[in-house]
């Protein structure tokens, strides 16, 4: 099973690595926005898998994001892009760091997906009231940065440039956030998930462990936001409401949850069912709505989760156990 | 001023009802199934669809109006019937984030389904030509808005003694907080699940059908009042029918006087108030002892 998932997996990242070279550009374009929606998915699955906390306004920090670098690309701000997408994670740390403190201190289950759901709503309602963020038409016509990296310049108005840089932002993201879920941290945050009782028994500060998986993904799913900016070249208030929120949860089910590569597959799955019944008004959402429906009565595990009881299935009259 | 803020507060009223109209089946399916009922505005949005559909632009009397609502509260709680029996029913076994995805994949089905029976167009919708006049007594007051609050003011009372002096309605709440110990007792779980389930849907109807009017009925209208109406469910206390009425007049009333006292900033007040309160009392204002 492990190796047939990361034949799978290599194979996935084979199909976006050389996706500029295979298909049209309008499939680019959408594999595009794919990967950053792959970025925002697994920084919400950070907290949902592995902190054991549900948000339901996670698009609030992909909004800060979008809108900041949106911001400083369309109002001519002289800022190097690299230091945009720091910025941007910075800020998207620090609003989910000052909403952990003052939520987490309060809430916990249901509560705590309706208060993040209202407050990220709160911020689609500021952003309308907003000149400089263009209310609910948003920002759009935002022009593309060109980065110098002093040996080299990376222009990205153009096509090849603009995916791979888009590419290798979301791989980085996506290896930092493996680190940490391998690493100590991760561990901690699995222990606080599944007991925290047990969790401070051992000496683990599940409310620190709590705030920090919120602010770190917070600042994972600002970035993927910031991506957002260049390579749709519009910014909508669409991006911050709670149905764009309801995006990674959904990948993440779809997928399976539990497992790091859940929203991988769920957000290729979505993805690849919105562009083929895209041209269908109406057709495409019932498509969709019927296949999470189906998924969820035939394969309650996502995806990944019914390969794996497969896999069990057929490994198990071996050993001679039974199931 | 005085009568401005007068005003303000009868609309509030009426919009509290309306909002209490949609979170009234909300709260019941949550007290069920435990999850945020995400189909509900879509069911909202179908029942408002299918009185249209009856009526057509304008009701001829207040008769037809109402017996479109009843049509549309019919028809709605059967597909309720039909949600339990092929998804809900299946799923009890399973964590209930699954049965909120399901929920998501019928809001999606629905909205999909009425796009293409319906359309995308955007249609206004008037009262009966009874209930289009304004009685001016100081302040202009629409029979509309009044019939409003005596239909919520129904469904109130209705709900409040349906479940708390019948034997059915206890019968309901018991396994709205403990369905294996309802189960112990010789209770039909399945068959009464699936009541509340076709109750909570069919009241999804009601309020479609009796707040199409005076609105533009469009695909978005679900989810204008599913916010307001989860705001209501989660201030209430969750599965409580008597705290979301509270809870539905409180935001109803933000939602007006935010218009006369903060002109410049719309819809904020609703939000605010609910990060408040929630901070406040994170159970809800009447927490149901359920687990």
């Amino acid at each position: 099973m492990n190796r047939i998932a990361s034949i799978a997996l290599l194979l996935l990242f084979a199909a976006f690595l050389f996706a500029p070279y295979l298909v049209n550009p309008g499939l680019v374009f959408i594999a595009g926005f794919a990967m950053i929606e792959i970025v925002f998915a697994l920084s919400w699955n950070l907290l949902f898998s592995y902190a054991g906390l549900v948000s339901f306004g996670h698009a609030a920090f992909f909004g800060i994001g979008a809108y900041v670098a949106a911001a400083t690309l369309r109002y001519g701000y002289d800022i190097h892009f690299i230091l945009v997408l720091l910025i941007c994670a910075v800020l998207g740390a620090v609003g989910a760091f000052l909403v952990a403190l003052i939520v987490l201190r309060r809430a916990s289950g249901i509560q705590f997906s309706v208060l993040t759901l209202a407050l990220s709503q709160l911020v689609v309602v500021l952003i309308g009231y907003s000149d400089y963020f263009g209310h609910d038409e948003g920002i759009s016509a935002i022009p593309r940065p060109v980065m110098n990296f002093g040996l080299f310049t990376v222009d990205l108005n153009r096509p090849l440039a603009n995916y791979y840089f888009v590419l290798f932002v979301c791989l980085v993201a996506v290896g930092l956030m493996w680190l940490l879920v391998k690493g100590h941290l991760g561990r901690a945050m699995q222990a606080v998930r599944i007991d925290s009782e047990r969790a401070e028994f051992i000496g683990i500060d599940a409310w620190r462990i709590r705030v920090f998986a919120f602010t770190i993904s917070g600042a994972f799913a600002a970035v993927a936001g910031a991506l957002l900016a260049p390579w749709g070249q519009i910014v909508t208030p669409e991006y911050v409401n709670w149905l764009h929120s309801a995006q990674p949860i959904f990948a993440t089910l779809l997928g399976g949850a539990g497992f790091f590569w859940g929203p991988v597959v769920g957000i290729v799955g979505l993805s690849a069912l919105n562009y083929f019944t895209r041209t269908f008004t109406g057709l495409s959402e019932v498509l969709v709505g019927a296949s999470l429906i189906a998924v969820v009565l035939v394969a309650p595990q996502g995806i990944l989760g019914t390969l794996r009881q497969l896999a069990k299935r057929r490994k198990g009259p071996v050993k001679g156990g039974h199931a | 001023m005085t009568m401005l803020y007068l005003y303000s507060i009868f609309n509030g009223l009426v919009l509290g009802m309306a909002i209490f109209l949609v979170s009234a089946g909300l709260t019941l399916a949550f007290g069920i199934m435990k999850i945020f009922n995400f189909a509900h505005g879509a069911f909202f949005m179908i029942g408002a669809y299918v009185a249209y559909a009856v009526t057509g632009q304008e009701a001829s009397s207040l008769w037809i109006f109402l017996a479109a609502a009843l049509i549309a509260t019919i028809v709605v709680g059967s597909i309720g019937v039909l949600a339990d029996l092929t998804i809900f029913r299946r799923l009890a076994g399973v964590p209930a984030d699954y049965t909120l995805m399901a929920a998501f994949g019928i809001m999606l089905f629905c909205t999909g389904s009425t796009r293409i029976v319906f359309g995308q167009g955007i249609h206004a919708i008037y009262p009966p030509a009874i209930l289009g006049g304004i009685a001016d007594i100081g302040i202009p007051i629409s029979y509309y808005g009044l019939f409003i609050i005596a239909c919520g003011l129904a469904v109130f009372l209705m709900l409040e003694i349906g479940l708390n002096r019948t034997w059915l309605g206890k019968q309901i709440l018991a396994v709205a907080r403990d369905p294996w110990m309802a189960d112990v007792l010789g209770l039909r779980v399945r068959r009464l699940k699936l009541i509340s389930v076709a109750t909570s849907f069919a009241l999804a109807g009601l309020a479609g059908g009796l707040l199409v009017a005076n609105q533009a009925l469009s695909l978005d209208l679900g989810h204008s009042y599913l916010l307001l109406a989860f705001c209501a469910v989660i201030v209430g206390g969750l599965g409580s029918i008597r705290g979301a009425f509270i809870a539905a007049i409180i935001f109803g009333l933000a939602e007006s006087l935010n218009s006369v006292l903060m002109p410049t900033m719309p819809g904020i007040s609703s939000y605010a108030l609910l990060i408040i309160l929630v901070l406040i009392r994170p159970h809800g204002l009447w927490p149901e002892q359920s687990q």
